[in-house]
């Protein structure tokens, strides 16, 4: 029994929140155009790395972060032939980076959630969402909020259905710490609801669990 | 275990038959089920893809079965990309040895049947009464 990740999704849907465990695939961080801060803590862009270090330009990890510089896209655009040309070098150096880029993998999770969901409400005619589905190799249980947040709970194909623990989640961390946060802005569509707090208590709450090993 | 309806969708994504086998479900006009058979195929190469922990070397499956409150969906994909779809009642047990028999009374009824064309529409009244058979000595 494993937990793999967690995904929360706002009723903008976009991914909001990001965390996983026992993932094994490669996952790549977004690209510097479609970076949004506050949600995942994947290492930021090769580029972003660079220019940290070259230009001393910085991009918020967390919405907390001490820096609150915002990225500098004239610098990026007039520079790009030479941070190419570093990240080419370096990349072969190092091993390339696999998987998919963290914004388009959200992308096809919400996906394949939305389309599901809409097949699962025209075949029963009734106002209910899919509860999980499962293949092969993992299982995706999926609890939706009154107010239309998502939460997306990937485990191990054999596992029971696990939205109670979205839903203690839900009154747990989630309300306690986004939703009664003053400085977390719930609504926004340019970042996250990521904290300190709440990873630490969502990661304490999984780790808990009997099926988590 | 109740089976509502029974699909059979073709590898290139359409849908070539679909049975309702009990009331549960509201009936549904052809088109949508031609929809929907299409999303499923849709959503099935996209599950594959998001496979969190894949063992190298082999390759990952897509969606296999689904539920929802009170019901649930199985998919049964056969080596050729042909794909049953059975929609049932919850709890269920005993899906996987009914998937075998649909798809060994399809290779009877159907593919061993010199007019059939595949990837077109099955209209086999053999396989029909076959299936019909079998699925109310389930829903019984």
């Amino acid at each position: 029994m494993t937990i793999y990740s967690l995904y929360i999704f706002d009723r903008h849907c976009d991914c909001v929140y990001y965390q996983d465990w026992h993932r094994t695939s490669p996952i790549r961080s977004p690209p510097i155009t479609n970076f949004k801060p506050g949600v995942h803590r994947l290492q930021p862009p090769l580029s972003l790395n660079q220019l940290n270090d070259n230009q001393n330009i910085h991009v918020r990890e967390s919405i907390f972060s001490e820096n609150n510089n915002v990225i500098n896209r004239t610098s990026l655009v007039s520079n790009g032939t030479s941070i190419d040309q570093n990240q080419n070098t370096k990349q072969n150096k190092l091993s390339l980076p696999k998987g998919l880029p963290f914004d388009e993998e959200s992308k096809l999770v919400y996906g394949v959630i939305l389309s599901l969901r809409n097949m699962v409400k025209k075949l029963s005619g009734r106002e209910e969402a899919f509860t999980s589905y499962s293949t092969s190799s993992y299982k995706l249980h999926l609890f939706e909020t009154p107010t239309n947040y998502r939460f997306v709970l990937l485990s191990d194909p054999s596992s029971d259905s696990l939205r109670f623990v979205l839903r203690q989640l839900y009154v747990g961390p989630f309300l306690e710490f986004v939703i009664r946060n003053p400085l977390i802005n719930v609504d926004s569509r340019t970042e996250g609801i990521d904290n300190d707090q709440f990873r630490a208590a969502v990661d304490r709450h999984v780790k808990g669990l009997s099926m988590f090993s | 275990m109740t089976i509502h309806g029974l699909w059979v969708i073709s590898k290139a994504g359409g849908l070539v038959f679909s049975r309702s086998y009990s009331d549960v479900l509201p009936p549904q006009p052809v088109n949508t089920i031609l929809t929907l058979a299409g999303i499923l195929h849709g959503i099935h190469a996209i599950t594959a893809k998001l496979d969190p922990a894949p063992i190298p070397g082999t390759p990952t499956g897509g969606l296999e079965s689904f539920e929802a409150e009170g019901w649930g969906g199985k998919v049964f994909l056969t080596p050729t990309g042909t794909k049953f779809v059975v929609l049932h009642s919850l709890p269920q047990s005993g899906l996987e040895e009914l998937m075998r028999r649909i798809y060994e009374i399809y290779s009877d009824a159907v593919m061993k049947n010199p007019f059939h064309t595949p990837e077109m529409p099955i209209n086999s009244a053999l396989f029909d009464t076959k299936l019909q058979t079998l699925m109310s000595s389930m829903n019984a």
